[in-house]
C-alpha cells in the first residue's frame, strides 16, 4: 500500500481544545478536515507532522445557516456534497453550489469539506508525486529541492491553486473567519491569496478557519461556475472560472466580476470586467459583445502556467471560451458550464 | 489436426440447453458478495511483507550495493539483490534479457534493484532507505529514433552492438510493381502513442515454502504455466518442487502476462526467511512494470485501382520497445503479420524495427501489436475512400476477403463474418442517413479489423497440446473440471462449466471448476492471444465427450436400449422413447462407475499446422480469426476541440456466442478501452526520463460520464473448428474503434487525425490549421 | 496504538490500530474484511468505497479512528442479514450485477455496488444520467460500464416490482437477459 507516515491523531470535540492543541504543538501539527487532500499528500511524503488535529468532532463546525441579514454562514467542516445540494446555497450563491458540485467525484464530495477546499494546498505535476518519484527528479523548490521545473531558473514556486470553490467564493465576496488561541480575525477571501506557491495564503499555518461567511447578495445577483478538466468526474480543474453579474431593476448589468483558478499560485480576479459589461442588457447583441470583450480581458490577464499536467497553451486558449460561456450561463441563471 | 480437436457445431443433444443462452458466471455470486479472494486478500501465519528498491536513474551501471544497514534493522528478515537471482529470463525464451533484480545495470527509472522482507511494510520501507547503491549514470534514450541511430552506449548487449531489439522485414508478391502500375497511391505518416492496461488490481504475489521445501506461489498472473517455468529456471529449483496458483484476479488485459520481478523476489525471500512473504505493488509500481501498448511511428503507402480495389500495401514501422524485450519479438511480427485481413491485399510488404529505450518496458496490451497498424491502415483506407468518393463501408466491402480464403502472407482464413459485421453496423447506426449529413460538428466513421483466436506458436517449441482439461466425477453428481486456463475476469472458467454442463446434461450448480493451479490442473498456456475459449473450449468438449460416451454406454446397457435413445439433459438421464424411464445424473454416474470403475476423463486441444512457409510464418497463424466493424458517432466542439463520442456500434464476429452476456461484456469493454486510450490516456516519460504521472489521477481512466453509449452486435459465423463454432471476443473488438473514431472526426469537421492521442489541444490545433488553410484556399475544392 | 470501537456491518468490533492506519487497512488486514479493495490507495479509483452512515466514502482516505461513532457498511454487509431461510438472500443490486454480466474481474465491484446502493437509498428511480453521476467516482477497467448501468436499472425495476433478491443460480432458465446487446 501507499503508506502514511506515522503521526499522532487528536480529535478534539471543541474549538477551544483544538486551538489549545495547535498552540501547544508549536508548528508541528497539521489540521485535518475531510483528509482528501491532506492524506494523499502525506502518503506522498509532502509533510511530516507529528500531530494531526482533526476537526471532524468539533461541535458546530458543520452546517449552513442563514443570518438575519441574509448572509450565509457555512461551517468549515460542511461536506462539499451538502454545499452543492443545499437549496439555500443554490438560491443565494449559485456559483458556489455549482463549484462544489464539480469538485472531484461523489465519494470525495461526501468526505471533502468546504474549509478544506479553501485551505487546499497548491498543486503541481512535479510536486504531487510519491517520494520515490520526486527523489528521482531531484525534488523541487516547494519541497526538499532547490529548482523549479515549471519556470526553469525561477526562484519562486508557481504551483497552481486548484480549489474549485475559491473563485466562486471570491465573486461572492466571502469573508473567512480565522482563529488562533486568544486571537480572532476576519479576512475577505480576496485578500487571502499570495503569489507564493509554497504557501499561497496570507494566514499562518496554525490559524484555524472557523467559518466561511457569504454576505447577502443583491436581488439581481446571478452567478455561475465553469470548469475545464480532462474527465467529467474526479479531475482537478485545469481551469476554473466563476462569474457574477448583478442586474439592476431593469435587468441591465450593474456590476460584474470574473475570477479564475488553476492558473498560478493564487486564484485571480479579472480586472475591468464590470466596466465593459455595465449597462448592457443580457440577451441583446450589445451584451454579447460586452461578454466577448470581458472574455478578451480574461484572456489577457489569466495566464495558466505549465504547473498542472496537460497543455498550458490549451488552458490559456480556453480562458476566453470559458469566460464567455460562464458569463452567459450566469446571465441566464444556468450553469455549471461543464463539460466545457 | 487430429480428430480430437474437431467437434462440429451441433449441440450434443439436438438443442442447446446452456450454450448460446444468457447465464450467470460461476464466480458471479462470490464476486457479488465480496467473498472472491484475490491475491492480496490472502494471509498466511507468520507472513512477512516485502518491498522493492527501484532505480532513480533511467540508465546507469551499478557500481556497488551495500545492504548491511538494512539487514541489521530490527524486523527485517531478508534482503536480496541481483546477485541472489542472477539468471536471466524473458517470457519469450529467445530473448531472456530480464533479471528479477538488476545485476549490473538499471535501464529505466523504476527498474528493480533490491528487495526486503520485513515484519510489515513500514519496516520494509525503512530498510529500503538504508540500502546504499552507487550508480555510474549513462546516457539515456527517450526517443526511439535516437536509439535507432546511436549505438553507444547500448541498453542491452547484442551481436550487432546496437539498440535494435528486433527487426522483421517481409515481402509478399511484387509490391513495387503494384505501386508502379496502380492509378491511385496514398502515402502517409501515422503514429500511435503509449498506453497501459491499468487493471484496477495492482500486481501482488505471495510465496510460501513448506517444511519439505515445496514452494507455492500465489500470484495475480494470467500465465501460471510460464511463471512456473521461469521460477524453476531462475530459482534453480526442479519444477516439480514448485506450485503456482492464480487466485481471483482483478483484471489483466496483457499486463500480467510476463513473469514479474515480484514473483521471483517473494519466492526467494520465502526460501531465505523460511516464512511466507507477500509483495503488493503500489499503483506507481504497476505503471513502471507496464508492458503496455508500444508507441509506433508508421509510414504507410497504399496502391489501389480507381474502383478502390487494393493492389499493394507497404509499411515501415518504428516500434518503441522500452527497456526490455518482453513479448517484443512477437510484437514486431504482429505489427505486420496481422494486417492482412479482412481485406484482400494482392501484394504486401512490411519492415518493422523495435528498438530499446530507457523507459518502462512495453509488451502486449489487448490487441497486441496490431491495434497500432490497424489504426494507421484504416485511416488510410478512409483517405482512399475520400479520394475516390466511395462510401467507406462500400470500399471495405469491395476489398473484403471473405471466408475460406488465404491471406497474402499465407494465413488460412476459415469462417469470416466480416461482411455481416459491416452490414450490421451500417444498419444499426443508420449510416446511410448520417454520413456527411449530420451537420455542424457531427459525424460518423467506420473501420474494420481482424484478430487472431490463439496462435499455433506456443512460445516455447513443443508438440504437446496447447490446452488440457481433466474431469472428475463424484457419485453425488458433482463434476469437477480442472482447467489450467487463467480466468482473468473474461469468464473462462464459466465457459468451461457451460461446455461441460452442456455435454454431460448437467445443471450449472452441479459443476465445480478448479483453475490455474499447476499442482491440480493440466497445463494451459495462459490467457493471452485470445486463445482460451477456442482452445480450452475444445479441450473441454473433448474430455466431456469421452466421459459422456462411457455414461451413455452404461445406461444403454442398463436399460437395454440403443445408445441413441439415451439423453443426458438438465441433470437427468432419460430414455427418449420411454418417458417413464429416467434417473438423476448422480444415479447415472453411479451406474457408469460400476461398469468403468472411478470415472474421469481428460481432453486436449492442439492447433493444426498453420502459417506461411517462411521464417516467422507461424507467428500470427491462428486456427481462426475474429472480425469486427465499428461505426463511431461524434460531436466535435469546434471552439474547444473537445470530442464527444456519442455512440459506438461494434459488430463482432465471435463465431458463436457461448454466452451472449459475456460476449457483449467483452465487446463493450474493448470499445471502452479503445476509445478511452485514444482520447484520454498517454503512457509516457517526461524530459527527465521519469514516468510523467504514474497514478490513476494523472493517467486518467474514463469514468461512466466519459464513456459513450456502446451497442454490441454479435455476429455468428460458426467457425468449423471452434467449440460449437466459437472464436474470440476479448481483443478483436478494440481494434477498429480507434480508426473509426478518427474517421468520424474527419466526417464531422474535416480534419484528418493521423497521430494519437486525440486530446482537445491536438484537435484544436488541427481545427485552427484547417481554418487557416481554408481561408487561404483560392477556391473551394482546389486542394483536393 | 489505540483500541477503536467500530460499528461495521451492524457488528460492534474492537480493533487495535495506529493513528496513521486507514480504515481500508484496518478493514482488510486487521478485521479480515477483504471485500473492500485497494486500487490506488490515494483517492483516484473508488475500489475502496464503503458506506459511512449510508453515504459512500473512500476508506483509503479515511483514518480508521475517524470511523468511530459511524455506521460503516462494507460489501460484506450489503446483503440483508439472513432470515433463517436456507436460500441466501442478497441485495437486489448484487443479484442484478450478477445477472447482467457486470462482474467481470469483479475488483471494482464491491465499491461500485456500494455506490449504487447509496444512490438507491436516496433515489428509488434514478435516471440513467443520475446513475452515471453516482457511479462516476468508481473506475472499472473491464466492462465499459454498460452492463453495470444495465444492472442498476435492472435492480431499480425489480425493486419497484418487489422482486430481485433471489440469489440462486438456477441455470439457463433462471433469469431473463438484460436488454441490449443480447440477440433474441
Ligand atoms: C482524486 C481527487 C480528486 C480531487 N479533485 C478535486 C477537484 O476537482 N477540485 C478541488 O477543488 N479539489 C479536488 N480534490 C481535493 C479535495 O478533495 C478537495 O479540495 C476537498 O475539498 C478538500 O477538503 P478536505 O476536507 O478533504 O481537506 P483536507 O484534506 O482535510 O485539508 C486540506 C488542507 O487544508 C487544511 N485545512 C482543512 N481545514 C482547515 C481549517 N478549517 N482551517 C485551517 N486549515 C484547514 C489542511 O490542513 C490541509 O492542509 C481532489 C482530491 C482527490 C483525492
Ligand atoms: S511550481 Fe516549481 S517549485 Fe512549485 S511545485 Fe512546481 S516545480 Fe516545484
Ligand atoms: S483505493 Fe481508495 S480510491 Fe483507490
Ligand atoms: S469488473 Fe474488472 S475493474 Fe470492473
Amino acid at each position: 500500500m501507499l503508506r502514511l507516515p506515522s503521526f499522532q491523531l487528536e480529535e478534539p470535540k471543541s474549538l477551544y481544545a483544538a486551538l489549545v492543541l495547535l498552540a501547544e504543538a508549536k508548528g508541528e501539527a497539521m489540521v485535518i478536515a475531510g483528509g482528501t487532500d491532506l492524506l494523499p499528500n502525506l502518503k506522498h511524503g509532502l509533510f511530516a507532522p507529528k500531530l494531526l488535529v482533526s476537526l471532524a468532532r468539533i461541535e458546530g463546525f458543520v452546517g449552513i445557516e442563514e443570518e438575519p441579514d441574509g448572509a450565509l454562514l457555512v461551517g468549515p467542516m460542511t461536506p462539499l456534497a451538502r454545499v452543492a445540494e443545499s437549496e439555500l446555497v443554490q438560491a443565494k450563491a449559485p456559483a458556489l453550489a455549482q463549484a462544489a458540485s464539480l469538485v472531484a467525484g461523489p465519494q470525495l464530495r461526501t468526505q471533502g469539506t468546504l474549509g478544506g477546499n479553501v485551505m487546499l494546498d497548491t498543486r503541481c505535476q512535479w510536486y504531487n508525486q510519491t517520494h520515490f518519484w520526486r527523489q528521482s527528479l531531484g525534488y523541487c523548490l516547494k519541497k526538499d529541492g532547490t529548482a523549479c521545473h515549471v519556470v526553469q531558473g525561477g526562484k519562486k514556486c508557481v504551483a497552481a491553486a486548484s480549489n474549485d470553490t475559491a473563485p466562486a467564493l471570491m465573486t461572492l465576496g466571502a469573508t473567512l473567519r480565522f482563529e488562533r488561541l486568544n486571537e480572532k480575525r476576519e479576512l475577505p477571501i480576496k485578500s487571502l491569496w499570495s503569489p507564493d506557491g509554497i504557501w499561497n495564503k496570507r494566514c499562518d499555518k496554525d490559524e484555524l478557519l472557523t467559518a466561511i461567511r457569504i454576505p447577502a447578495q443583491d436581488p439581481g445577483h446571478r452567478g455561475a461556475y465553469g470548469k475545464l478538466r480532462t474527465r467529467e468526474s474526479i479531475d482537478f480543474p485545469l481551469l476554473g472560472l466563476a462569474a457574477r453579474l448583478t442586474l439592476d431593476h431593469e435587468g441591465r448589468v450593474q456590476d460584474a466580476e470574473i475570477s479564475g483558478v488553476a492558473l498560478a499560485a493564487r486564484p485571480s480576479p479579472v480586472r475591468g470586467v464590470a466596466d465593459v459589461l455595465r449597462g448592457t442588457l443580457p440577451g441583446t447583441a450589445e451584451f454579447d459583445e460586452a461578454v466577448e470583450a470581458a472574455a478578451q480581458l480574461a484572456y489577457k490577464q489569466l495566464r495558466p502556467l505549465d504547473n498542472v499536467p496537460g497543455s498550458a497553451w490549451y488552458r490559456r486558449e480556453m480562458v476566453p471560451v470559458l469566460a464567455r460561456r460562464t458569463l452567459q450561463a450566469a446571465a441566464k441563471g444556468e450553469g455549471p458550464v461543464h463539460p466545457l | 489436426m487430429s480428430a480430437r480437436d474437431q467437434h462440429g457445431l451441433a449441440a450434443p443433444h439436438g438443442e442447446f440447453q446452456i450454450i448460446g443462452k444468457p447465464q450467470r458466471k460461476i464466480d458471479g455470486a462470490a464476486k457479488a458478495t465480496g467473498s472472491a479472494l484475490y491475491t492480496d486478500d490472502l494471509t498466511l501465519p507468520g507472513m512477512l511483507h516485502a518491498k522493492t528498491l527501484r532505480s532513480p536513474h533511467p540508465h546507469a551501471r551499478i557500481v556497488s550495493i551495500d545492504t548491511s544497514a538494512a539487514q541489521a534493522l530490527p524486523g527485517v528478515h531478508g534482503v536480496i539483490t541481483g546477485k541472489d537471482l542472477p539468471t536471466p529470463y524473458g517470457v519469450i525464451p529467445w530473448t531472456p534479457d530480464e533479471t528479477a533484480l538488476a545485476v549490473d545495470k538499471v535501464r529505466f527509472i523504476g527498474d528493480e534493484v533490491a528487495a526486503v522482507a520485513a515484519v510489515d511494510e513500514d519496516t520494509a520501507l525503512r530498510a529500503l532507505e538504508l540500502i546504499q547503491v552507487e550508480y555510474e549514470v549513462l546516457h539515456s534514450y527517450q526517443d526511439p529514433k535516437e536509439a535507432l541511430e546511436r549505438d553507444e552506449p547500448t541498453i542491452h548487449q547484442n551481436k550487432r552492438g546496437d539498440n535494435v531489439s528486433k527487426r522483421v522485414k517481409l515481402d509478399f508478391g511484387e509490391v513495387d510493381q503494384a505501386f508502379e502500375t496502380s492509378p491511385v497511391v496514398i502515402k502517409g505518416d501515422y503514429s500511435f502513442h503509449g498506453s497501459t492496461h491499468a487493471a484496477i488490481e495492482p500486481h501482488c504475489a505471495l510465496a510460501q515454502v513448506d517444511g519439505d521445501g515445496l514452494l507455492t506461489l500465489w500470484s495475480a498472473t494470467q500465465i501460471t504455466h510460464y511463471v512456473h517455468r521461469a521460477l524453476s529456471s531462475v530459482l534453480d529449483l526442479a519444477p516439480h518442487r514448485i506450485r503456482v496458483i492464480q487466485p481471483a484476479i482483478g483484471g489483466a488485459f496483457g499486463g500480467k502476462s510476463d513473469p514479474f520481478s515480484l514473483e521471483f523476489c517473494v519466492a526467494k525471500l520465502a526460501q531465505i526467511t523460511g516464512r511466507p512473504v507477500k509483495m503488493l505493488w503500489t499503483r506507481e509500481e504497476v505503471f513502471y512494470a507496464h508492458r503496455g501498448r508500444h508507441p509506433m511511428e508508421m509510414q504507410y503507402s497504399l496502391a489501389a485501382n480507381e474502383d478502390g480495389k487494393i493492389q499493394g500495401v507497404d509499411a515501415r514501422i518504428l516500434i518503441d520497445g522500452g527497456s526490455y524485450s518482453s513479448f517484443g519479438l512477437v510484437t514486431t511480427y504482429y505489427s505486420g503479420q496481422l494486417l492482412t485481413g479482412p481485406y484482400d491485399f494482392p501484394t504486401y510488404r512490411f519492415d518493422s524495427t523495435r528498438v530499446f529505450t530507457n523507459k518502462p518496458p512495453c509488451g502486449p496490451k489487448r490487441g497486441h501489436g496490431s491495434v497500432q497498424p490497424r489504426f494507421a491502415f484504416e485511416v488510410q483506407l478512409d483517405e482512399l475512400a475520400e479520394k475516390l468518393s466511395i462510401d467507406p463501408i462500400e470500399l471495405r466491402r469491395r476489398n473484403s476477403l471473405g471466408p475460406q480464403t488465404k491471406t497474402v502472407n499465407g494465413q488460412r482464413i476459415t469462417s469470416c463474418g466480416f461482411d455481416e459485421c459491416l452490414l450490421q453496423v451500417e444498419e444499426a447506426s443508420d449510416w446511410k442517413n448520417k454520413r456527411q449529413s449530420l451537420g455542424s460538428g457531427k459525424g460518423v466513421g467506420v473501420a474494420g479489423s481482424m484478430y487472431i483466436t490463439g496462435t499455433n506458436y506456443p512460445i516455447y517449441p513443443n508438440e504437446m497440446p496447447q490446452a488440457g482439461i481433466q474431469i472428475k466425477v463424484d457419485r453425488s453428481g458433482v463434476v469437477t473440471v480442472f482447467s489450467g486456463a487463467n480466468d482473468i475476469g473474461q469468464g473462462s472458467s464459466s465457459m468451461v462449466a457451460y461446455v461441460v454442463a452442456e455435454e454431460l446434461g448437467l445443471t450449472l450448480d452441479m459443476l465445480r471448476v478448479v483453475a490455474a493451479d499447476t499442482d491440480l490442473c493440466p497445463v494451459d498456456l495462459g490467457a493471452y492471444s485470445s486463445r482460451v475459449t477456442f482452445m480450452v473450449g475444445n479441450a473441454a468438449i473433448d474430455a466431456s465427450r469421452k466421459l459422456r460416451k462411457l455414461v451413455v454406454g452404461s445406461l444403454a446397457k442398463h436399460w437395454d436400449v440403443e445408445e441413441r435413445r439415451v439423453r443426458l439433459v438438465k441433470g437427468e438421464a432419460l430414455d427418449l422413447e420411454d418417458p417413464e424411464r429416467h434417473m438423476t445424473m448422480a444415479e447415472a454416474f453411479q451406474i457408469a462407475e460400476v461398469e468403468h470403475d472411478t470415472l474421469g476423463a481428460t481432453g486436449s486441444y492442439n492447433t493444426p499446422t498453420l502459417g506461411g512457409d517462411y521464417r516467422g510464418g507461424s507467428i500470427g497463424a491462428s486456427p481462426a480469426y475474429s472480425f469486427s466493424a465499428h461505426v463511431v458517432e461524434v460531436e466535435v466542439d469546434e471552439e474547444t476541440g473537445r470530442i464527444d463520442v456519442q455512440e459506438v456500434w461494434c459488430a463482432h464476429d465471435c463465431g458463436k456466442a457461448l454466452n451472449p452476456i459475456l460476449v457483449s461484456g467483452q465487446i463493450e469493454g474493448s470499445v471502452y478501452m479503445g476509445i478511452a486510450e485514444a482520447l484520454y490516456e498517454h503512457h509516457q516519460t517526461n524530459r527527465f526520463g521519469l514516468h510523467s504521472g504514474p497514478s490513476l489521477l494523472d493517467y486518467p481512466l474514463a469514468t461512466t460520464l466519459d464513456t459513450p453509449e456502446i451497442k454490441s452486435l454479435i455476429v455468428e459465423s460458426n467457425d468449423p473448428e471452434g467449440p460449437y463454432g466459437a472464436k474470440e471476443a476479448g481483443e478483436g473488438p478494440l481494434h477498429s474503434a480507434i480508426p473509426a473514431l478518427s474517421n468520424a472526426i474527419f466526417d464531422a469537421v474535416g480534419i484528418r487525425l493521423r497521430h494519437l492521442p486525440f486530446t482537445p489541444d491536438v484537435v484544436l490545433r488541427a481545427l485552427r490549421e484547417k481554418r487557416a488553410n481554408d481561408n487561404q484556399a483560392p477556391s473551394p475544392g482546389s486542394d483536393a | 496504538m489505540r483500541v477503536l470501537q467500530l460499528e461495521i456491518n451492524g457488528d460492534a468490533r474492537e480493533v487495535a490500530a495506529h493513528d496513521h492506519w486507514t480504515l481500508l487497512e484496518v478493514l482488510r488486514y486487521s478485521l479480515g474484511l477483504v471485500g473492500s479493495k485497494q486500487g490506488c490507495d490515494k483517492g483516484d479509483c473508488g475500489s475502496c468505497t464503503v458506506l459511512f452512515d449510508g453515504k459512500p466514502v473512500l476508506s483509503c482516505l479515511t483514518l480508521a479512528a475517524s470511523a468511530v461513532g459511524h455506521q460503516v457498511t462494507t460489501i460484506e454487509g450489503l446483503a440483508p442479514k439472513p432470515t433463517g431461510t436456507l436460500q441466501p438472500v442478497l441485495d437486489p443490486v448484487q443479484v442484478a450485477f450478477n445477472d447482467c454480466g457486470a462482474l467481470q474481474c469483479g475488483f471494482c465491484q464491491p465499491g461500485m455496488m456500494l455506490s449504487a446502493r447509496a444512490l438507491l437509498n436516496t433515489n428509488a428511480e434514478p435516471s440513467r444520467e443520475e446513475i452515471h453521476q453516482a457511479l462516476s467516482g468508481n473506475l472499472c477497467r473491464c466492462t465499459g460500464y454498460t452492463q453495470i448501468v444495465q444492472a442498476v436499472e435492472t435492480a431499480v425495476a425489480r425493486i419497484a416490482q418487489g422482486d430481485g433478491a433471489s440469489a440462486s443460480n438456477d441455470g439457463a432458465a433462471g433469469h431473463s437477459p438484460p436488454d441490449g446487446g443480447v440477440p433474441a
